[in-house]
């Protein structure tokens, strides 16, 4: 049987590939620390949120009204994540990556032609934000990096939370947030 | 490592709480919650469909983190009675929905603690995921207030 591909489908998985090749994906940066001290997963987290805040003004850019203020928001609560993620990997003892130009993030990003569509795409990005932070909880060791997993894992919940509202949907849906990769 | 390093550390350990009582505690949170929601129904104090669906997943969490007690070879404590809804205002929805906030940010604030310490790397994600749940119940109580919601 041939697999069906729902256009929800299709920006979903565009979202993935989309952070994968704009900083989710990118390797441990050189130098990346003494074993063991969570730099390169901070590293990538922090590319991660640098590509978020170019995705989240695209997605802004589809919406109006008080959806558009939201997008607003949220964009600047990820570079404020991606600055507070910085620090702790200088903490480490390395220098974090930088945002690159958003021009070089937007090609990468699905096509999105409507409200809805943006709002997909924000669903799959926050969802896959969601993600980053809790894998990264299993592997950093260190109490204070944990703690600030934790509150901006939580605070990723809240802003995918906020998608599913402007999508017309139940704010939490499930019993178990658990991401997606 | 000097003796003396060591026995700090060895002190520092066992002053931490065990995983076993970070989800105790966790569970006396969650219990607190499921009765909330409970009782705010019963006195029309939230929106049925709201309030079913959140009272939902208070049970799941309750049976997780039960569950997940059990795997840390601790019986969960007994729920003989309903957890207390002593200081939760039920005066009306909007009064409910200020009182469910605050309980909800100081479970998520509670899950953040235990998340910061936790030992057991196969319960991490699950207690990250009731965590992320409850900061998304936060936003759906926000929406009752009226309040923006980022």
């Amino acid at each position: 049987m041939s697999p069906r591909f729902t256009r929800r489908g299709v920006l979903g998985g565009a979202a993935a590939l989309a952070l994968a090749s704009c900083g989710g994906g990118d390797p441990a940066p050189a130098g990346g620390g003494r074993a063991g001290s969570g730099a390169a997963t901070l590293s990538s987290i922090v590319a991660l949120e640098h590509a978020a805040v170019a995705a989240w003004a695209t997605i802004g850019d589809r919406l109006t009204g008080d959806a558009a203020g939201s997008a607003r928001a949220i964009r600047g609560r990820q570079a404020e994540h991606a600055n507070e993620l910085s620090k702790l990997v200088r903490a480490a003892g390395v220098a974090p990556p930088s945002a690159r130009a958003a021009s070089s993030y937007a090609p990468s990003f699905p096509r999105l032609t409507s409200a809805a569509d943006a709002l997909h795409f924000a669903r799959d990005l926050q969802e896959r934000l969601v993600r980053a932070y809790f894998e990264g909880l299993v592997v950093l060791h260190d109490a204070g990096q944990r703690r600030a997993i934790a509150e901006i894992g939580a605070a990723q919940a809240e802003d995918l939370a906020v998608v599913h509202s402007l999508a017309g949907d139940p704010a939490a849906p499930q019993a178990f947030v658990t991401g997606t990769s | 490592m000097t003796a003396t390093r060591l026995l700090l550390a060895a002190l520092a350990k066992a002053a931490a709480p065990s995983d076993a009582d970070a989800v105790a505690r966790l569970l006396g949170f969650e219990r607190r919650l499921e009765a909330a929601y409970a009782a705010a129904l019963a006195r029309d104090a939230i929106d049925p469909a709201l309030g079913r669906r959140l009272l939902g997943h208070e049970h799941e969490h309750v049976r997780g983190l039960e569950q997940a007690l059990g795997d840390l070879g601790r019986r969960g404590p007994r729920a003989t009675a309903p957890a207390s809804t002593v200081g939760i205002d039920f005066a009306g929805r909007r009064a409910f929905a200020a009182s469910a906030v605050q309980l909800e940010r100081q479970a998520v604030d509670a899950y953040v603690d235990a998340l910061t310490s936790f030992r057991d790397d196969h319960l991490v994600q699950p207690l990250a995921s009731i965590m992320a749940c409850g900061a998304q119940h936060e936003v759906a109580l926000r929406e009752v207030l009226g309040i923006r919601l980022v």
